[in-house]
């Protein structure tokens, strides 16, 4: 494969990214870490200005027990409370309790759980169902020669990613199934149009999965929030089981807090400004990396490099080509500065669907107050869009006055309150999981293909994953990865007794 | 440069937050059987004993093995925090602890009795993390006059308790006390494995002071019972936190005595209410109980004690009993 030193490359100081190098590094895997730009933290990132308003581009909290898990749980404040509300017909009805009370929601939703496993069945058996398994799974002697089991990250040929299929399960069927017509029409529905901005049908069923929570344990775990005064994790963590006992904290000086704890013992062997320029691949599997000019011999890559930029930097193997179909929705995010707090009924307000400039709204300062100056509050509105469409072209005054303005017609009077905004925007802030690539994406969550390539990361997975999941997730490939290293790199099965 | 992009105007604002309590030096460790770090987290809790730190801490469970691990640990390097002075096992008294210490001190002579059944007048016992010695008092008062009795615990202050009882006890760990090799009848390893950084290495160390054919009885908590199950997400007694840094099931116990060369004579369960009585107690001080309920569920609550005691014999029945016991012999040869 490679000579003896050859390290592992992970590519990306984000949390992925330094993640990995942390685990391999602290588990005997010589690694270099190859960050493009001047800082780490990616998504993650956090920004304070000078009166005391917090900017996160990212994940807003994380759980106590990732806190835990990487050492910082001692700089996290806990989160005391959060909620979201949905905005229907100009009246706000929170989750779930408040949508419990209209009728028809509830009808709607009993009539999910007794019609559903009918309809779930028919989603189920639709073909692709089939492709993923059968004649389209894993094929090992289509694995490039690898001694392994299974090749490196990979369960995929090229021949699977470009496999299509007559029909894939539409999102607006699975949410139909599962809700029924008046709670998928009314709420999720329009919520899900707004946010990937593509009609329901054009999108995958799988868009469904990230809900796991049934509404009675949904009860439950909102019922424990309220009696031990936590914000406890509903629908944030998938990778590993939500419960009691698991909430939000929030550390001290943001959330790349947890990345500045990650990078510790990595400074020796993290490159910044060494933007990656070429993933060398030959025989089926990766040999060399070329990053900042320099061409390296590598054990294995592991890259957060986002799924549809991934083929544009692999020389030797065509087979993740159908990733550059992929897409990501942008997001502008447009915080609004205001001299009063408790504006909004919830942390969250999904306004989808109700003729705004944006669809969700988001107090952060109602559940961290520490967000926000005493006695102020910053809100963020959610606009979905794409680089060069009208809202990422606009001017950020001109986004910033919309927004209030809309803001202003659900609650009059804001205007007088107003303290300044700040807009970010980000090309890459949701996966879409669009009906003629769900196949290709399914193989690619089983894998690259290549063997020594790992693609982690929510941008890497090019999946809908938070925080937390792409902490286990990507400890788990890490530990895939040492087993298939080498011995001689491997010191910690070295250490066996 | 390796800046985060976080502002320095940030500094300023966490001021309020208590800082009291410095952070403890955590790190990162495998599971001591399969020497790799495949885990998941099965539970996130604090000290809510002693409250030695802010810190929260994971337990993990070795997807190869089963054992249960604190990851990230303490560093050794904060023992001393993480047993204040006021620890339990640093001196367990009767006039501290009263009726649980005369119930505690009948059951475990007549447990302590049984495990020296087979040895003769002139064996010799060693007790690996004695604490204040206590176990090694009752041998000494119960026991046969002729058994020569030592002790090893690396707190100074256990030590120091140990000692003013007259008994023969190191300062430091197994591995460094100026023990005799091939020298000791019996090595006693009672609520010490789950306590040091690596178990497999104390259990090599234990069996290396054996004679061979003498014999090593551990007693450690048991987390294949229904305090853990009912408990084991956060608050269950034997987590200890952030001290126990090792939790075995039967299997894994089971590997731990083959892996230091030791052939199992006997596996099973002994009762115990301590682990119901903190997993109670752990609860209720995490959910702000007052003091008044909170302190009636503690070593020092003999109606709690009791109460679980006659819960936990009733699993003991079943060889569900909260602490497992092992009992395993240096081969001959």
């Amino acid at each position: 494969m490679s000579s003896a030193s050859a390290p592992v490359a992970v590519v990306g100081a984000g949390i992925a990214g330094l993640t990995a190098a942390n685990f391999l590094r602290r588990n005997g895997v010589p690694v270099v870490l190859l960050e493009g730009g001047k800082q780490i933290a990616g998504m993650a990132s956090s920004y304070v200005d000078e009166r005391g308003f917090h900017y996160d581009a990212g994940a807003h909290f994380i759980t106590n027990r990732l806190a835990a898990a990487v050492g910082v749980s001692s700089q996290c404040r806990d989160v005391a409370y959060y909620g979201e509300s949905f905005l229907l017909r100009g009246k706000a009805y929170s989750y779930p309790f408040g949508l419990l009370r209209v009728p028809r929601f509830v009808a709607s939703a009993l009539k999910g759980k007794v019609a559903g496993p009918f309809a779930r069945r028919s989603v189920r058996n639709a073909p692709v169902g089939e492709s993923l398994r059968g004649s389209h799974g894993p094929d090992n002697s289509r694995s490039q020669g690898s001694p392994s089991p299974a090749n490196g990250d990979s369960r995929a040929s090229a021949g699977d990613f470009a496999e299509t299929c007559p029909r894939v399960p539409t999102a607006a069927d699975w949410f139909r199934s599962e809700f029924g017509d008046a709670l998928a029409n009314e709420v999720s529905l329009p919520i899900l149009e707004a946010w990937s901005g593509l009609p329901a049908d054009q999108l995958s069923a799988a868009v469904g999965e990230k809900l796991q929570n049934s509404i009675l344990r949904t009860l439950y775990l909102k019922l424990h929030s309220r009696l031990q005064g936590r914000a406890i994790s509903i629908g944030y963590s998938h990778e590993m089981r939500e419960g009691p006992h698991v909430w939000h904290v929030y550390p001290e000086r943001g959330v790349s807090q947890v990345c500045e704890r990650l990078l510790e013992g990595l400074e020796n062997v993290i490159e910044m400004e060494s933007p990656v320029e070429q993933i060398i691949v030959d025989g089926g599997r990766v040999v060399a990396i070329r990053a900042a000019g320099r061409v390296r011999e590598v054990a294995a890559v592991v890259s957060t490099v986002p799924a549809p930029i991934l083929p544009k930097l692999i020389a030797g193997s065509d087979l993740l080509e159908p990733l550059r179909n992929f897409t990501f929705r942008g997001m502008t995010f447009v915080c609004l500065c205001f001299e009063k707090r408790g504006i909004l009924p919830d942390t969250v307000l999904w306004t989808a669907g109700a003729g705004l400039p944006f669809f969700r709204l988001t107090e952060t300062p109602r559940s961290m107050p520490w967000l926000a100056p005493a006695g102020k509050t910053i809100i963020t509105c959610d606009i979905g869009c794409q680089p060069g469409d009208e809202t990422w072209t606009l001017d950020d005054e001109t986004l910033a006055r919309r927004c209030l303005d809309g803001l202003a017609s659900l609650y009059p009077g804001l205007h007088a309150f107003y303290a300044g905004s700040r807009v970010l925007r980000t090309p890459i802030a949701y996966p879409i999981y669009r009906v003629d690539y769900e196949p290709a994406r399914r193989r690619f969550a089983g894998g690259t293909g290549i063997d020594g390539l790992y693609s982690i990361g929510r941008n890497g997975e090019f999946a809908h994953i938070l925080m937390e999941d792409i902490y286990w997730r990507t400890l788990r490939k890490m530990n895939e990865l040492i087993v298939r290293l080498p011995r001689r790199y491997a010191c910690a099965t070295a250490s066996l007794p | 440069m390796l800046a985060a992009s976080t502002t320095p105007a940030a500094e300023g604002r966490i001021g309020g937050l208590a800082a009291e309590l410095p952070s403890l030096r955590l790190v990162h460790q495998r599971c001591c059987l399969c020497g790799v770090e495949d885990a998941e987290p099965v539970a996130v809790g604090e000290d809510f004993e002693y409250r030695t730190s802010r810190d929260s801490f994971v337990a993990m469970r070795c997807r190869r093995c089963g054992l249960i691990y604190l990851n990230p640990r303490p560093a050794a390097s904060e023992f001393d925090r993480i047993y204040p002075p006021a620890y339990h096992a640093f001196d367990f008294s009767p006039e501290s602890f009263g009726l649980a210490h005369r119930a505690r001190s009948r059951l475990e002579a007549r447990r302590l009795l049984a495990y020296g059944k087979h040895l003769g007048p002139r064996a010799s016992i060693v007790d690996v993390g004695c604490g204040d010695g206590f176990h090694l008092a009752l041998l000494k008062q119960y026991g046969q006059p002729g058994w020569r009795l030592a002790g090893v615990d690396a707190s100074e202050r256990a030590v120091a308790a140990a000692r003013t009882r007259g008994l023969d006890v190191h300062l430091g760990t197994v591995e460094t006390a100026p023990l005799t090799p091939a020298s000791f009848d019996l090595a006693l390893l009672i609520a010490t494995v789950e306590h040091v950084e690596n178990p497999l290495q104390l259990m090599q160390a234990a069996a290396r002071l054996l004679r061979p054919g003498g014999r090593v009885v551990v007693v450690t908590d048991n987390t294949a019972t229904l305090d853990f199950r009912w408990f084991g997400a956060r608050h269950w007694g034997g987590y200890h936190f952030p001290r126990h840094w090792n939790l075995f099931h039967r299997p894994a116990l089971r590997r731990l005595a083959e892996l230091a060369g030791l052939e199992v004579v006997e596996l099973t369960t002994v009762l115990s209410p301590v682990n119901w009585v903190y997993s109670i107690r752990n609860r209720l001080a995490d959910r702000g109980y007052g003091r008044w309920i909170i302190e009636r569920f503690s070593l020092k609550a003999p109606l709690a004690l009791a109460a679980f005691t006659i819960l936990d014999g009733c699993f003991q029945i079943f060889r569900r009993g909260a602490l497992l016991k092992l009992v395993a012999e240096k081969p001959h040869v």
